[in-house]
Parts: structure tokens; sequence; C-alpha cells
């Protein structure tokens, strides 16, 4: 049977069939649209959580020295040059990155113009050092280096602290929110060795400005990150410790390197702090947890969708039997009828898969703009809650296609079955 | 044209009673032959009918039909001789309501190689019929004899060699299954084969042949005086 025929038969029948044929695409319509709806939300949070709340780059391994070590006596656990040295050996490593605390509390007391407005404040301040290497795409070239003696130093500051403020503590002090742009340039004063909770360490208060370059991901969450030497040179001025590192971040050659790395590194009596990694996965899994029981639900709704154009379809073919006789009696093979009674389905399953993809797509867009208008600013509130990569919409329709066509299943083989001879008899 | 041999069709009814319909029936038809199959009811004439025209397949025996052994052909085999060889009227006319009656014609044309020029060709026929001005008309507003005119058009859009016909003036009135008649008369002259089925002794009467049928036998043959003639 030509596709052409089967289309125009499909289209007779289907026109005969109106109200049926609504209510099947209809009830295919919502189980795809709750389906893509909830998968596009469950994917949409996840990738805040993943891109945004708790970046984590697949190649990185952050290693830190063990909080129990015995490594002092057996000579491991120790992150000193040597041990970066092996690090950097190991199979697998591409990069390795030195990071080390300025050992001595710090405090920052501004008073002055903070973007238009005036502001007065002290805080403790953490500061690390890391190499540049580690921010290279997050500053200007050669902007994040151990400054001269008198210059300010170069610091980084977290994206993720910069969202928080930008969404609670500017709203809540009628501060200007900031850009990552155009923080660059702004410098505030940091006295290393001063605190307003902490015992200072014994050695000078050193005064200083630290001039931020730029924001990074990679940047310290609760503080400010600054070039590795520079934290060695105010670690030596201050009779710290500068001969260790407070942790080391390995890149790996792919994703798929990293858990043989991991183990190498433990061997080694080091810890790996992926504690954020960790938070991730457990949000992560959540949100997996909670969409996919959505999707369940979903799915089910295209099951009694399935069902539903099951029954039609299997009153319509009992309905037309003699209709389907007559196609037998002009020619018309068991399977031409049941490809008809098929592409009967699979028209309701593409329309109703379609219906209800836009109509997940168009209330996601309903949801955003509702979200944008009414929902107050909170840390790390995405520009859209949803995500809809192509194989979800294309899922969408071919879920559509597929609840159809399980559901006209039986009742195309029934109609397939026709006795012509009975139908037409009399 | 049509040779039938030693036809057994035999079911069992609801009491579980073996019920013969066709009994060792045997018959040829020749080409361009007129042949009336006569008989009471339950005799078998419709289920002869089904069998020579491939719908019914459940049966012991041999068929041949314009050169087509129908015993054993596969189900899309079966399919394209009915949509090639034999058309089909029949007396309750069996179109379908929601198609006009040019979409009721051009129905085999779905199922079947023809492609060029099918809904010209369905056009003709039912100029042929009488029916050209209708043939946007939906069955629902055709008279009976209009039904039974746009089903022998649909009959012969194929450019089938046998036409069988089951009753088909049984639900027409004197004068419209005259004028049915009459058109089988004109097919049967310009060659076709007709095999019809009928208690209608007009029909019976312009038929070469007549064949009696009996509990599932053949029980009489015989040549009526109008053969062939006017009616």
């Amino acid at each position: 049977m030509r596709l052409v025929a089967l289309s125009r038969l499909v289209r007779l029948s289907l026109a005969r069939e109106r109200r049926g044929a609504f209510f099947s695409i209809f009830g295919v319509a919502m189980g795809v649209g709750a389906l893509v709806f909830f998968l596009g939300l469950g994917l949409g949070v996840g990738r805040v959580i993943r891109e945004r709340i708790f970046p984590t780059d697949a190649k990185l391994v952050d290693v830190v020295p063990p909080s129990v070590s015995l490594g002092s006596f057996l000579g491991g656990g120790k992150l000193d040059a040597v041990m970066v040295e092996r690090l950097g050996a190991l199979p697998d490593v591409e990069k390795v990155y030195r990071k080390m605390s300025v050992r001595a509390p710090a405090a920052s007391r501004y008073d002055g113009d903070f973007f238009g407005r005036r502001l007065r404040m002290g805080v403790d301040v953490l500061a690390v050092g890391v190499e540049p290497g580690l921010v290279e795409g997050d500053v200007e070239p050669g902007s994040f280096v151990d400054p001269a003696p008198g210059e300010p130093i170069p610091g980084i500051v977290s994206t993720r602290l910069l969202e928080i403020y930008n969404s609670t503590f500017a709203p809540a002090r009628k501060l200007p929110r900031l850009g990552p742009g155009m923080i660059v340039g702004f410098t505030f004063p940091v006295d290393f060795n001063r605190s307003y909770v902490a015992a200072p360490v014994a050695g000078p208060v050193i005064q200083s400005h630290v001039q931020v370059v730029g924001a990074s991901e990679r940047g310290l969450l609760a503080g400010v990150t600054i070039p590795l030497e520079t934290a060695i040179r105010l670690n030596r001025e201050l009779g710290q410790d500068t001969e260790t590192y407070s942790g080391v971040t390995l890149v790996a050659t792919s994703p798929a390197a990293v858990p043989a790395l991991v183990a190498a590194v433990k061997d080694m009596g080091l810890e790996i702090d992926d504690q954020e990694r960790r938070l991730a996965e457990n949000v992560g899994a959540a949100v997996a947890l909670t969409t996919s029981a959505l999707a369940l639900l979903s799915i089910l709704i295209c099951v009694l969708a399935a069902v539903n154009i099951a029954h039609a379809l299997s009153a319509s073919v009992r309905a037309r039997a003699r209709e389907i006789g007559v196609m037998q009696a002009v020619g018309a093979s068991r399977a031409d009828v049941r490809n008809i009674v098929l592409a009967e389905a699979a028209v309701v399953g593409v329309l109703g898969g379609l219906a209800g993809t836009v109509a997940a797509l168009l209330l996601a867009l309903a949801v955003d703009r509702l979200a944008t208008g009414y929902l107050p600013q909170f840390p790390f509130k995405p520009e859209s809650f949803f995500s809809f990569p192509w194989a979800v919409v294309v899922g969408g329709v071919a879920l559509g296609l597929l609840a159809a066509l399980a559901g006209a299943w039986f009742p195309s083989h029934r109609a397939a079955a026709t006795d012509p001879a009975r139908t037409l008899a009399g | 044209m049509i040779r039938a041999r030693e036809l057994v069709k035999q079911y069992r009814d609801g009491d579980g009673t073996e019920v013969r319909v066709l009994d060792g029936l045997s018959l040829d038809v020749e080409d361009g032959e007129f042949v009336a199959v006569v008989g009471p009811s339950g005799s078998g004439k419709s289920t002869l009918l089904h069998v020579l025209g491939g719908l019914d397949v459940h049966y012991q025996g041999e068929v041949e039909v314009a050169g087509v052994k129908l015993s054993g052909l596969k189900d899309k085999a079966l399919a394209r001789f009915r949509n090639q060889h034999v058309g089909f009227v029949f007396q309750s006319f069996h179109l379908i309501p929601n198609l006009s009656a040019v979409e009721n014609v051009l129905m085999p044309s779905h199922f079947g190689p023809l492609t060029a020029d099918v809904r010209k060709r369905a056009e003709a026929l039912l100029d042929r019929v009488g029916l050209l001005s209708k043939k946007d008309r939906t069955p629902v507003r055709l008279s009976g004899g209009e039904r039974q005119r746009v089903a022998i058009a649909r009959a012969l859009f194929t450019g089938p060699r046998v036409l069988l016909c089951d009753e088909p003036t049984g639900n027409l009135d004197a004068a419209t299954g005259a004028g049915v008649i009459s058109l089988f008369q004109e097919l049967h002259r310009e060659g076709l084969t007709l095999l019809a089925v009928t208690h209608e002794e007009r029909m019976s009467a312009v038929a070469k042949r007549v064949l009696r049928l009996k509990e599932g036998r053949l029980v009489e043959e015989s040549r009526p005086a109008l053969a062939g003639g006017v009616s």
C-alpha cells in the first residue's frame, strides 16, 4: 500500500472520528506534556546545582594533607615540595597547582566609597594563595602575580560569593549589585595578623591592600584568593611555615582517569577534598530522584493514554467492521488493514506528543516569567528553571508515538483479523 | 475462467452440529459467460461467491479464477487477486458512508498498482453508470439504485475480468432493479464474466446459464430462453 493512499485513508478516518481522536490526542498530550515539563524542570534545577551552586570540574582532584597523620614519623602525608613532585609524576596527571593559606588571621576595615554608596564595615578575611595557572581563564594575563613592594596584592573573589552578595547582602544593605567585570580594580585594605575574632600569631601586623583582578569559580568561597608567591612571602614575613602546602589541585588527563588518580593519592597517605563534589552529588541525586518520581507519574499518564487509545480504537474497529470488509474486498490485505489502524494511532500519537511538548515548553516559559516577576531574589536564582535538550523534546514526541502505537497494537491486529465474508454477508 | 472442484465448507453451529454449507460442489464458468446462481436461503450461494472471490479461505477443494489458483494463496497474493481480477457487487451496496461517490469508486486504487489518472478513470466509470453529475454526493444523498451503480463502478475500477454479484437487485424496487440488470447485460456484452447470486427471476432470465444450488450441492443447470437477450 502506498504512503499517499495510506495517508488519505487515515485522514478520512480521523476526520470522521474527530471527537474520539481529539480525546486520544488530549490524553497523549497530557502524559507527554507532564513528562517533558518535569524532565525539563529536573534538568534545569540540576544544571543550576552543577554549574552555579557547586561548580565542579570533573577533571580536577583537590588534594589536602590528612587531618590525622603519622606522616611526620613514617615519611608520608606531608604536602611539601617532594610530595608535590611525586603527585605530578602520577599517571594521568596533566597539571599540578599548589595552594597555600596565609597562616595568620587577616581583617579588613573599609570606610569609604563603595560603587557610589558610602560603606563602613570591618570583617575578618581568609586568604589563600594559588598558582596563577589555576585561574588564568578568569583574569587578565599578567595581572595575577606577586606585586612589587608598596603595590596592592591582586585578589580574586569567588563568583559564588558575588552571587550571595548580590542576592542577599546587597538588597539588605541597599548596596549596588555587582557584576564580575564591575569589581575589577576595586581595592580594599587588609591587615594580615589582625583579627576581630581570632588571636594573632606571633609576628608583625602587615598592612596592605588587595585589588580585585577578577572573579572565578575556583576562587575561595569565603575569602580572597591571592597569588601563591604572595602567600609564601606573607607567611615568611609572619614567621609561619612556608615549606608545606595547604592543598594541591591535580588536573587529570580525562574525567575517566579521576577514580584511579584518587586511589593513588590516597595510597600516598593524603586525602581528597571532595566535600563540594559529594554535596553536589547528594543534592543532584535528590533532584534526580524527585524528577524520576514525577517522570514515572507522567509515564503512567501516558500508559493511561495508551489504554484510552486502545479502547477508542477497539470501539472504532468494531464499528467499522463492514468498512474494513469492503476494503478487503477491493484489495486490502491484512497487513494493509493493520497498517491503517496503526497509522491512525501514529498520527494521534505524534499530534499528542507535539501538542504536549509545545504545551510543556510554553508552561515552562510562563513559570520562568512568573518566577522572574514575582519570586524574590535569592542566591543562584537562575534566569530559567528549565533545561530542554533536544533529546527531551524529540523524546517527548517519540513517547507520544510509542504510547499510541502500543495502544493500537491489539485493535490493529483485531482489525486485520476481520473476516470479510462474514461482515459483508447479507 | 472460473473452475471449482469438490468445494467443501463446513462449520459447527452453536449446538455443535456440523453444517456443510458447500458439499463437494464443482463448477466451470467460461470466459465472458453470464451465470446466475439460484437456490433457497442457506443453500450456499453467497458462500460459493465468497470462496470464488477469495474472501473466504476456509474451505477444501480447488478454485481457479482468471488463471489464478486460489487454494493456498497467501493473504497478500489473495488481496492482489481481489484487487486485480474480480469485482464484487453486494446486495447492501457496502459503500463507505462518509466518502463521496467518486471517492468510493476510487477505493480500490488505494490498494492496487494504479496511480495515474485514477480520478479521471473513476469519473469515467461514474459517467458510464450515469452518475457523473452526482459524483460528489455521499451515499446518503443517493437513491438505492444510484448507490448500487456506484458500487458497480467501484467493482469495475481496476478492470477485472470477473464480476461477482451477491443479490445485486435484492434491495431495489422493480424498476430500479431492471436498470441494474440492464447494466449487467451491457457489461456481459462487452465480454465481462458475470456470476450473480440472485432470487430475482428477471436476472436469472437474462443469464446465459442458471445453476441451482441446494444444501451446498449443484442440483440443476439450465439455459433460459432469454439468455443473452434484452429484458
